[in-house]
């Protein structure tokens, strides 16, 4: 099991960000070569891809305010 | 640097499966133009913002990364100039990608646009090709105001020589793209901003989906139906065929069964598709965010007119009146082609049905 944390796009370690785009949903099979989000801090954003393989939940939803550093999905 | 003839590339599939991997809209038009370029050396992209910035929306993102500024060209603010550049180096047998940054700019380099790269062909006896792709971004509803909001694609589509796409979604952007960099012709690609998929606009949930990862082809040209029904069809393309598809689904609990068609492309207009849903139907809306007059939804209705007037019991059109995109948002709400005027336009359409079910139609 592993965290998939949001990236830390900022130096400002209290700025929050959001994952502006799933592009899988929960219960789905993804690996390292899966595109899995896009996360956005301010205007700055970046591509999403997991470490490890295995099945995906979602824990954030798209657009929620979250910390960097946040578990935003977990893989099993 | 060695320039590739069409016969040197096999041909890519023609409308694959899609799959399950997902893609932006954005993202599935790199993923074309990285796979052409790897494929073609003759393949490059230039304009403003091209580089490093990955387009303004998004659609050369990493694609410096990958090829280096041989290949991919930031220009100066010259869109005359760089559209001339693109246009020589597909005279010469490369297969240029260009972007004039948003279709309203088209007033300062439409010299280059409609009497050069679409007619050098022609002017040549056939003897020149100009396999040139120019892309650019159209579209409101983001408030930007009279300049660029406009989608113009009827302006391209009016002047002969050049052929034009709009795709609406990510699988279609990114066959469309394979194919008009592998075209012979001249191709305008005008992509919505709405579809793209950008993290920093309102996103339309249509505008991530199943994208194949092979090189594939849709076919410049192929009207695609979107929705069947009997009742009704929408005739529309670009951002509008989600607005229309969403209308459907919102009519479709009153037993209301409107057929969607995404045309794709303006040039060549896909007339069969059109006259084989109003033969069915008999009943022909055309939405579409261009202004209303002289343009693609009166050709619509004319190619059917023309065919046989018989066919239509109904036609009518939801198009921007012919005024300036307004920067206030309401105001741009209230001449945008938007889900609740089509709604409205249908029922007009469809008096008995529309009446008698409307009152508990709003959501």
């Amino acid at each position: 099991m592993a965290d998939v944390s949001f990236p830390r796009l900022s130096e400002d370690a209290a700025a929050k960000g959001v994952v502006s785009t799933w592009f899988v949903a929960s219960g789905e099979r993804v690996d390292p070569s899966t595109l899995i989000a896009e996360a956005a801090v301010d205007k700055a954003d970046v591509e999403v891809y997991p470490e490890t393989s295995g099945t995906i939940t979602l824990l954030v939803a798209e657009g929620e305010e979250v910390s960097q550093g946040t578990a935003i999905a977990r893989i099993e | 640097m060695s320039i590739t003839t069409p016969a040197q590339t096999a041909s890519p599939l023609v409308e694959p499966e899609p799959g399950t991997r997902r893609l932006s809209t954005a993202k599935a038009i790199v993923e074309a133009i990285a796979q052409r370029m790897r494929a073609d050396d003759g393949v490059v992209v230039l304009g403003e913002d091209v580089g490093a910035y990955g387009g303004i929306f998004s659609s050369t993102t990493g694609l410096l990364d990958e090829f280096g500024t041989d290949r991919v060209l930031d220009t100066p603010i010259s869109e005359t100039a760089f559209i001339g550049l693109g246009i020589g180096a597909a005279t010469e047998g490369m297969r240029p990608v260009v972007e004039l940054m948003f279709a309203d700019f088209f007033g300062v380099c439409m010299d280059q646009v409609y009497n050069h790269m679409a007619k050098i062909h022609f002017e040549s006896g056939g003897h020149v090709r100009v396999p040139m792709v120019l892309t650019t971004a159209v579209g409101g509803g983001y408030s930007d105001g009279a300049q660029h909001s406009q989608t113009l694609w009827g302006t391209f589509a009016h002047l002969p020589g050049m052929k034009v796409v709009a795709p609406s979604n990510p699988y279609d952007a990114k066959g469309l793209m394979t194919a008009a960099i592998r075209s012979d012709d001249p191709v305008i690609y005008m992509f919505h901003k709405g579809v793209m998929g950008l993290p920093w606009m309102k996103k339309n949930p249509r505008s991530i989906g199943p994208v194949p990862a092979a090189e594939y082809e849709v076919p410049i040209g192929r009207a695609r139906v979107a929705r069947e029904g009997r009742d009704l069809t929408l005739v529309t393309i670009s951002l509008s065929v989600h607005h229309a598809l969403d209308v459907a689904d919102r009519l479709a609990p009153e037993g209301i069964e409107i057929e969607v068609i995404d045309l794709r492309s303006l040039v060549p207009l896909d007339r069969d598709t059109i006259i084989r849903s109003v033969s069915k139907t008999g009943r022909l809306i055309v939405v579409d965010e261009d202004y209303q007059s002289f343009g693609l939804s009166g050709e619509v209705i004319a190619s059917v007119a023309e065919r046989d007037p018989a066919l239509l019991r109904h036609a009518s059109r939801v198009a921007v009146p012919d005024v300036p995109i307004p920067y206030a948002r309401d105001l741009e709400y209230a001449v945008l082609p938007t889900p609740a005027r089509i709604e409205a336009a249908v029922r007009e359409a469809l008096p008995s049905k529309g009446t008698l079910s409307s009152p508990g139609a709003q959501p």
